[in-house]
């Protein structure tokens, strides 16, 4: 199976002198391309971190970091930002919208900033995925006009628009109540049917389950993994999959 | 209690705090200066006056002198307190040559008197009455000024030698506005010089009081006294004194205005980012309870520090500069005696800039009351109305770069933000369009045909001499005939008198000839053509209370004739008193006349004044550019100086006001490029968005600019303008500086501070800032 991405003893600090202390100390992780990741850990314990070094919008003090081939350190500011803008995808806790545009604006937005030719394509396209979300009405709408779910729902088309290889998400649905939560996992299960990579950061059982594979972390560090294969719904084995990761982070003492 | 408050948040922001404090610091420096200036000038022209004992009216008068006519009208008359006549003895500028220059080219006359016994002194610079000894000379200061002469230095007068023993104060004369300068001799060497000049009279008066002063002028001029020449009265020695510091003084007070401007859309700018950030804080505090007035006040102690330190400072270096300025001041008028009143206004200033400041913030603060605690705890961040970005969607847009687009729709979706830099812009456009236009205006050569003068290429005056036309008519010959003249015309000045309607008599002075050939600009109606038209100065139009189309009623060859007026102009010739008419009357004694005439050849006008001169003794002839330059040389340099010194200051401004507001921008939008960063926009990318906000704000502050220095701009400088005499003027605009090399000095002034402004973007960490 091919690597998505290959990280290998990466270390982060933050801090001078006493101060001084790494938020990330040697972790190494693979990602398969095609697989389903999420990533559960306490508070503080790195997860943000990891997820942004990774995606090289942060950078390693050890280490190495390769995606798709290429290692990140070699990488400019400009290279990181193509990198981004064609082969990543990001959701945040925070539906990290632009005030001053609409919500049709922002999601053709990271799109458009290269390819203004072809913005009828684009539209329709974002269109199409609007529909998928499910919230094909709210085009015009300005931020303040829509709510959580529904913004965490057009930053995730948004994150879709460049047919992205891997998909970030920093706890999308911690802001969430339960039925969007829902809501937005199962769209992301389709998105990940459809042969997206995804990679998420969440404090959620709920989430966690329905992934394939979990890390735990503490402290900076990877602690373990636990496979659970794919979901499928038809299976109805959810409940179990819950189950079994709560005596798993039981056993971790989180 | 907010001290701690205050003094963290100053310190946090210690770039803008810095620049507020010093644009306060600047404002409150001018508005004392100018404040200090105001008051020392006309407590120096005071004490001037006073102590020179200034005649309250005086009539220069060149001919005969009927003393016992003139006595018997003093004896009779209950208003005068004094009475002099004091002699002026006109000698041309080429006879008077010290060590280094020669005052050949002078314009002004040039003459010489004799220290006074009752009034009218001439002072010596520390304000005394100067005693002259034989072979002394004391020289008018404005030959100190520009360098001409010093103490101790030999001078030739007409053969004779003096010694510069110092110079003098007249508190006439000293203006370079006031054409005549007087030179002081002994009584032994004044009688030696007599028989080489030609000598004009000054009848001056001291009255009891000097509010019966208009109803001495009637008396003087219905008792048909002498009355060849000009007529200055008190106010007006006092104007003329005032009028080129005044002038410096009325610019500090513009430039001042502009900077207080400047210094409350900081302010304004700082205040509305702090609110924004503070959105759900002051949210909170409104829902638990705190008044509106209690908020306001923490914010308004901050500013209150700002403004006193900023103040205090200003008022601390308004006397570091105050001595500087107030060199002129001191040099032409002496000590004024109001020092003490002088700090105690600069001071009252400065409070008044102080206060201004603070209800500015104040009112600035009554946003508050729109906010809504529900809404601002919900979304943390106001919900700015998106008036001006509706139907312009990123989706729609086909014409524009991506980025240049949504720099567009930054400003047209946050005016209310990017008013303030517009509004510093515009102004910047307005303070280096003005001056220039002002310069160019008054530069021109067509100019002084706004000021009474036609525009020919010599000018030959024959005046204080006997048998005018006779002499007049030999010139007149020699023109005619000489090739080099392509067009010349005669104007002979003479008095006549006007039946006013309510009956009494004035006299007027009437320029006759043809006025169409080197016509002057009239600001009302135009030039006289037939016989029974007649064009007044905008001051004999006011004084006798007629405007185009009026009749008026002259006494010509002993009859009443009934002319109309066909038009007003400005003149600042003769005291600004004239008319012009095209009759003829040869009863009529002639005052004086005039020879304008045109050169063929431009460049042959130095050569062909000079042998004009040297040819015709009698007459004063002078080039107009000479003129010019002479009469308004000074105030133009000084007006063209200040115009490139307006454009390095706003060009400075507009580089440090753009850097603020570039860094402030970034500062607040740190969230949505953290954000654009993380979905592959590069910071140059980014970079360029804030690029062409700032473009298109200044490209939209130029259009305005432009137009307001056209239309409000062409009101300030016709307001300067006219203080040069010239009531109507057309702005002179060079289109290729105004229209192409200022704006674009502006955009690439902008671009650079932009680019510095932005440098920041590529210090913003997504990770750090994606988290709210
Ligand atoms: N810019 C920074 N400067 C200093 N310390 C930082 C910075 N960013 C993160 N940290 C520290 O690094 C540690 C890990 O932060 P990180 O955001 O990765 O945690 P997390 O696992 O995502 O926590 P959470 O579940 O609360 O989001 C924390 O202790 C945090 O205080
Ligand atoms: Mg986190």
């Amino acid at each position: 199976m091919n690597k998505i991405i290959t990280c290998e003893n990466i270390v982060k600090s933050f801090g001078e002198g006493d101060e001084k202390h790494n938020v990330l100390d040697g972790v190494s992780v693979e990602i398969n391309e095609g697989e389903f990741v999420s990533v559960m850990g306490p508070s503080g314990s790195g997860k943000s971190t990891l997820m942004y070094t990774l995606s090289g919008m942060d950078h390693v003090d050890a280490g190495s970091v390769n995606f798709d081939g290429k290692d990140l350190s070699t990488l400019n500011e400009n290279e990181l930002a193509d990198l981004r803008r064609i082969k990543m995808g990001f959701i945040f806790q925070q539906p990290t919208l632009l005030k001053n545009l609409n919500l049709l604006d922002n999601i053709i937005l990271p799109l458009l900033n290269k390819n203004r030719e072809k913005s009828p394509e684009i539209k329709e396209r974002a269109r199409t995925l609007m529909k998928r979300a499910d919230i094909t009405e709210l085009e015009e709408r300005n931020i303040s006009q829509a709510s959580g779910g529904q913004l965490q729902r057009v930053g995730i088309c948004r994150a879709l628009m460049n047919n992205p290889k891997i998909i970030f998400g920093d706890e999308p649905t911690g802001a969430l109540n339960s039925k969007s939560s829902n809501e937005i996992m199962n769209l992301l299960l389709e998105i990940h049917r459809s042969g997206t990579t995804i990679m998420l950061v969440t404090h959620d059982i709920k989430v966690a389950a329905k992934t394939e594979r979990v890390l735990f972390m503490i402290d900076g560090k990877i602690v373990g993994e636990h496979l659970a294969g794919a979901y499928d719904e038809s299976r109805d084995d959810l409940k179990a999959r819950e189950d079994r990761l709560i005596e798993l982070l039981a056993e971790m003492k989180f | 209690m907010y001290y701690r408050t205050i003094r963290n948040d100053i310190l946090k922001n210690k770039a803008i705090s810095l620049t507020t404090i010093i644009f306060v610091a600047a404002a409150a420096m001018l508005v004392s200066l100018a404040a200090i200036l105001v008051v020392n000038l006309t407590g120096a022209i005071d004490t001037l006056m006073t102590r020179a004992k200034t005649p309250h009216f005086m009539q220069m008068h060149s001919g005969e002198i009927d003393m016992p006519n003139l006595s018997a009208f003093v004896a009779e008359n209950e208003y005068i307190d004094e009475f002099q006549v004091l002699e002026f003895l006109n000698i041309d500028g080429v006879q008077i040559d010290f060590q280094e220059n020669s005052l050949a080219d002078s314009v002004q006359d040039n003459g010489f008197s004799i220290q006074s016994e009752k009034f009218d002194y001439l002072l010596d610079l520390n304000g005394n009455i100067i005693t002259v000894s034989d072979g002394e000379l004391y020289v008018p200061l404005c030959y100190m000024q520009d360098g001409t002469t010093k103490v101790g230095d030999k001078v030739r007068v007409s053969g004779k030698n003096f010694v510069v023993a110092g110079f003098l104060r007249d508190s006439q004369m000293n203006s370079l506005l006031a054409s005549s300068k007087r030179f002081l001799v002994s009584e032994n060497d004044y009688k030696e010089l007599k028989e080489l000049g030609s000598v004009e009279y000054l009848i001056e008066f001291r009255l009891k009081d000097l509010s019966t002063l208009n109803a001495f002028g009637t008396a003087y001029t219905t008792a048909g006294l002498e009355a060849n020449g000009p007529t200055i009265t008190y106010p007006l020695f006092k104007t003329i004194n005032a009028l080129s510091d005044g002038m410096m003084i009325a610019v500090i007070l513009l430039v001042s205005i502009l900077v207080v401007a400047i210094a409350f859309l900081c302010i304004r700018f700082t205040l509305l980012a702090k609110i924004e950030d503070d959105y759900r804080e002051i949210g909170v505090m409104k829902a638990i309870g705190l008044r509106v007035s209690d908020i306001k006040k923490i914010y308004l102690s901050k500013y209150a520090v700002i403004a006193v330190g900023g103040c205090v400072l200003g008022f601390l270096l308004s006397f570091v500069f105050r001595d500087k300025l107030l060199e002129n001041i001191r040099l032409f008028m002496g000590e004024s005696e109001n020092n003490s009143i002088a700090f105690v206004f600069g001071m009252i200033s400065v409070l008044f800039v102080f206060l201004t400041i603070i209800f500015y913030v104040n009112s600035v603060l009554n946003r508050f009351r729109k906010i809504s605690p529900a809404e601002a705890i919900r979304f943390g961040v106001s919900q700015e109305k998106n008036t001006g970005g509706k139907r312009f969607y990123l989706s729609n847009n086909r014409l524009l770069n991506t980025n240049i687009f949504l720099g567009i729709k930054d400003v047209l979706g946050r005016k209310k933000l990017y008013a303030t830099t517009f509004a510093v812009l515009v102004i910047l456009v307005f303070i280096i369009i003005v001056p220039q236009n002002l310069y160019n205006t008054i530069s021109s050569k067509d100019f002084v045909s706004y000021m009474g003068i036609g525009q020919c290429d010599m000018r030959i005056d024959i005046q204080q001499t006997d048998n005018i036309s006779g002499k007049t008519a030999e010139i007149s010959q020699v023109l005619t005939n000489d090739s080099l003249i392509s067009k010349f015309v005669v104007l002979t000045t003479k008095t006549f008198k006007v039946n006013m309607d309510d009956g009494s008599e004035e006299s007027i002075k009437i320029e006759l000839g043809d006025h169409s050939i080197f016509p002057v600009k009239y600001s009302a109606g135009r030039a006289p053509v037939t016989k029974d038209e007649i064009a007044l100065s905008g001051m004999n139009a006011e004084a006798l209370g007629k405007k185009v189309g009026d009749i008026i009623k002259l006494m010509i060859e002993g009859k009443e004739q009934a002319l109309t007026v066909c038009g007003i102009y400005s003149d600042v010739t003769n005291g600004g008193k004239t008319a012009k008419a095209v009759f003829t009357d040869d009863s009529a004694d002639t005052m004086w006349s005039i020879i304008n005439s045109e050169l063929v050849d431009k460049s042959l006008i130095e050569p062909t004044t000079k042998q004009y001169a040297d040819r015709f003794d009698f007459a004063k002839v002078s080039g107009i550019d000479a003129y010019v330059i002479q009469t308004y040389g000074a105030t133009i340099s000084s007006i063209g100086k200040a115009s490139y010194a307006a454009i390095a200051v706003a060009l400075v401004i507009a580089i440090l006001i753009t850097v603020l507001f570039m860094k402030l921008l970034v500062a607040k939008d740190r969230y949505s490029i953290a954000v654009m960063k993380a979905f592959g926009f590069t910071s140059y990318e980014i970079k360029s968005q804030y690029v062409s906000r700032s473009v298109f704000v200044l490209l939209v502050a130029i259009i305005l600019g432009t137009i307001l220095a056209n239309t409000l701009g062409a009101v300030v400088a016709g307001a300067v303008i006219s203080s040069f005499g010239a009531s109507s003027f057309e702005f002179v605009i060079n289109p290729f500086l105004s229209y192409v090399i200022f704006p674009l000095m502006m955009v690439i002034t902008v671009l650079i501070a932009t680019i510095i402004g932005t440098l920041d973007v590529e210090r913003i960490k997504i990770s750090e800032n994606i988290k709210e």
